[in-house]
């Protein structure tokens, strides 16, 4: 498939069964999808499975800050030359996101960072070992949130 | 933090010291007599906060930073992230410069694959392998030190650009370097291809299926070893490749004699590369300008590092700073499959699976915890004894 | 006066068989380094650089070293087997810090997850700066930290040992 092709059975995907998303297209390869409801994000991975288009590059978390009070958590997948990014938003009081590591193995990685750098709690996710973190850094706290305070980590 | 559900692990430690010392360990393998039955990988020796420090950094200070994200492979990660911003500033670099960017990634391809050849003969126990291999890695050493004056960070990007020009003097030096080169990695493929003993610690070991590697998201010559047709150059062509295009080597054995054989087949298709550049290198401007603020935005920038594909993703918010800077490495994909591989397997073949995915190997005093069935509390392994129970293990079998 | 032809010469003759005597038996730690560095030092062991032949032998265990070469910046994971390695190596014992990061952090000071530099953690006898330093300056460091090492019953003479550290004698 071409990247005309691949964004048009992706969009075709991401639009069925009535799905709460918005699609746009930021870039001639690249197409951007708002996920507004969290149950329909595993639907909405394994029918780009199902298509060959669900090869999943990154699991990126971004905080938008206190004042906002929520979190943009982007699931980017690359079929090919193009780049498919789901977008959900959580809260940053307990952010919650279910696992894809029953369909997707590599995910586990990726959920792993995401958790112990945001707090987003993946569930079904089977352990909450820190991957990059060290074993004697304290609970609670996420580097990666905008208010991170380093000086709370006592040398 | 108290959320494991396996019973606490102590270390029973080797030779006369202190008593029980908690040692946390980069790979923990439960073993059924020799054969693994579970393997989990836990990082964080090489984690220095990168992500978040970009953050607090100019664009042009994590420049800098992003070259030392790794040193083996410091151009392409330097390289991903220029081509990231210039798409967000609507900047695109001139194409002699491109071309150069690209002439330097593919010698930084064969350096890199020089090195993991010389690591993995020595995991394997080869270590006149090990020398052979890093004594003629110095020529592209001396070329990249040629060109940029360094030999490890080159440092050849800027934002819209390169910092450097080639001369006749050096486009002589890296022809008859890359001469030499060819020829030495002619021999190294008849070694691997032929050699008795070291087919023993790879054919028909650590077999990856074409599924298998999909589904576990491997990347880079591991996956084109299992005949997985991903390669970044080919797939979404970046910098210069699309003036410059490689084909891609693909192998339908899967095991770890088709990883090293991928590897140095893929060296001939670097070397005719960087032939083809110098003999059309295109003439014109080596940078382009780049305004001062990063105009707001998203950016994905994939490329084709000497172990896979390596992700960048960032947002500006318009300022003078990233919003976010997102770096997806290659190893953490691969990772997953050597996990999963790896049961199933005997304990001697892991260091050879790791090997051969040739991983990041940030940190040399890695520990592995084995545990077992009669000992579910484990002992803690240090990888030198790891790769010596492999190297002994080949060598019962022989007698 | 000796002429410069043979100070040299006659400089790596007596380290050598010093070194020879006293085989420094070397441990290699990264903490948390990208690697640069050690693969710097890594070559030094290879072919064209050869710190074997200097009488340096590359050990595994830190029981048995003599001198540990550092690499990295520390980071908060790596530290506690910094000190225990450290701990664990018998006297006399020294530290080098090899690379901007071991000595101050280099790129990644002030990151939330390193300690910015080896003397941090532990003390340091020597450091060689770089980013990363070549093999020649790692051997350089090297050779000057086993010259201020005196060894009981075999000592370098004093001339030998200012022209150790006396750039223009050693030019030759």
């Amino acid at each position: 498939m071409n990247s005309e092709e691949i964004i048009t059975v992706a969009t075709g995907v991401v639009k069925s069964w009535d799905w709460a998303t918005e699609t746009s297209q930021p870039l001639p390869k690249q197409l951007d999808v708002k996920v507004k409801l969290i149950k329909e994000l595993v639907p909405i991975i394994v029918g780009l499975r199902v298509k060959r288009l669900g090869y999943l590059a990154a699991i990126t978390g971004i905080d938008l800050g206190p004042e906002v009070g929520e979190m943009d958590v982007l699931y980017q997948f690359c079929p090919g030359d193009v780049v498919i990014t789901l977008r959900v938003r959580v809260p940053r009081q307990e952010a919650m996101l279910p696992s894809l590591c029953e369909i997707i193995p590599s995910a586990e990685v990726f959920e792993r960072e995401l958790q112990e750098m945001f707090g987003i709690q993946m569930l079904g996710l089977h352990t909450t070992e820190h991957l990059y973190l060290p074993d004697d850094w304290p609970d609670g706290v996420y580097p990666m949130r905008k208010d991170f305070d380093p000086q709370i980590l006592s040398h | 933090m108290n959320t494991k559900q396996e019973p606490q692990r102590f270390v029973i430690p080797i030779g006369p010291q202190h008593p029980a010392l908690k040692e946390p360990g980069n790979f923990q393998f439960t073993v059924d007599g020799e054969i693994v039955t579970k393997a989990f990988v836990r990082l964080g020796y090489a984690h220095r906060g990168i992500e978040k420090a970009a953050e607090e950094r100019t664009w042009i200070q994590d420049l800098y930073l992003i070259e030392r994200v790794c040193g083996i492979c410091s151009h392409i990660h330097a390289l991903a992230y220029c081509l990231a911003v210039e798409q967000l500033a609507h900047v695109e670099a001139p194409p002699r410069a491109q071309a150069i960017r690209v002439l330097v990634a593919e010698l930084e391809r064969i350096h890199s694959h020089f090195l993991w050849m010389g690591v993995s003969g020595h995991e394997a126990g080869f270590d006149t392998f090990f020398m052979y291999s890093w004594r003629d890695r110095e020529r592209v050493m001396n070329i990249l030190e040629k060109l940029t004056g360094n030999r490890v960070n080159y440092s050849a990007n800027v934002l819209g650009g390169v910092k450097f020009d080639l001369d006749k003097e050096q486009i002589a030096s890296i022809r008859s370097g890359i001469d030499f080169l060819e020829e030495r990695t002619r021999h190294y493929l008849d070694v691997v291809a032929t050699d008795f003993m070291f087919l023993q610690r790879t054919r028909g070991i650590g077999v990856m299926s074409r599924a298998q590697a999909e589904i576990m998201g491997a990347v880079g010559p591991t996956a084109r070893a299992s005949n997985v047709a991903r390669d970044v150059r080919k797939d979404a062509p970046y910098a210069a490749y699309k003036e410059y295009p490689v084909d891609i080597i693909l192998d339908e054995r899967g095991d770890l004699e088709a990883r090293f054989e991928v590897r140095l087949k893929e060296l001939f298709e670097s070397f005719y590369l960087i032939r083809k550049i110098l003999d059309t290198l295109p003439g014109g401007e080596l940078t382009a300008r780049m305004p001062r603020k990063v105009p707001a935005g998203e950016a994905v920038m994939r490329v084709e590092a000497p172990r896979g594909e390596l992700l960048y993703f960032i947002r500006s918010n318009g300022s003078d700073k990233p919003e976010r800077l997102k770096i997806r490495t290659p190893t953490i994909c691969n990772l997953t499959s050597v996990v999963k591989l790896a049961i199933g397997h005997q304990l001697a073949d892991v260091p050879m699976i790791l090997a051969g995915i040739d991983p990041c190997f940030s940190c040399n005093d890695r520990s592995v915890q084995i545990r077992t069935s009669s000992d579910p509390d484990g002992r803690m392994l240090s990888w030198d004894e790891l790769r010596q129970h492999g190297i002994d293990f080949y060598k019962r079998l022989e007698k | 006066m000796k002429s410069h032809q043979n100070f040299g010469q006659e400089l790596l003759k007596s380290l050598k068989d010093w070194a020879r005597v006293s085989s420094p038996w070397v441990l290699h730690f990264n903490t948390g380094s990208c690697n640069g560095c050690d693969i710097e030092i890594l070559a030094t062991l290879t072919p064209r650089y050869d710190l074997e032949r200097l009488g340096v032998k590359l050990q595994a265990s830190p029981r048995q070293a003599d001198i540990l070469l550092c690499t990295g910046p520390v980071t908060r994971q790596a530290r506690e087997r910094l000190v225990r390695i450290y701990a664990q190596m018998p006297e006399p014992k020294y530290v080098v810090a090899i690379g901007s990061c071991a000595i101050s952090g280099g790129v990644f000071r002030g990151c939330y997850n390193v300690m910015d530099g080896i003397d941090q953690v532990i003390p340091v006898s020597a450091y060689i700066p770089g980013c990363p330093p070549r093999p020649e300056a790692v051997i350089d460091g090297l050779v000057k930290v086993l010259a201020s090492i005196h060894s009981p019953g075999h000592k370098i003479p004093p001339e030998i040992l200012e022209g150790a550290l006396d750039p223009e004698k050693v030019a030759a």
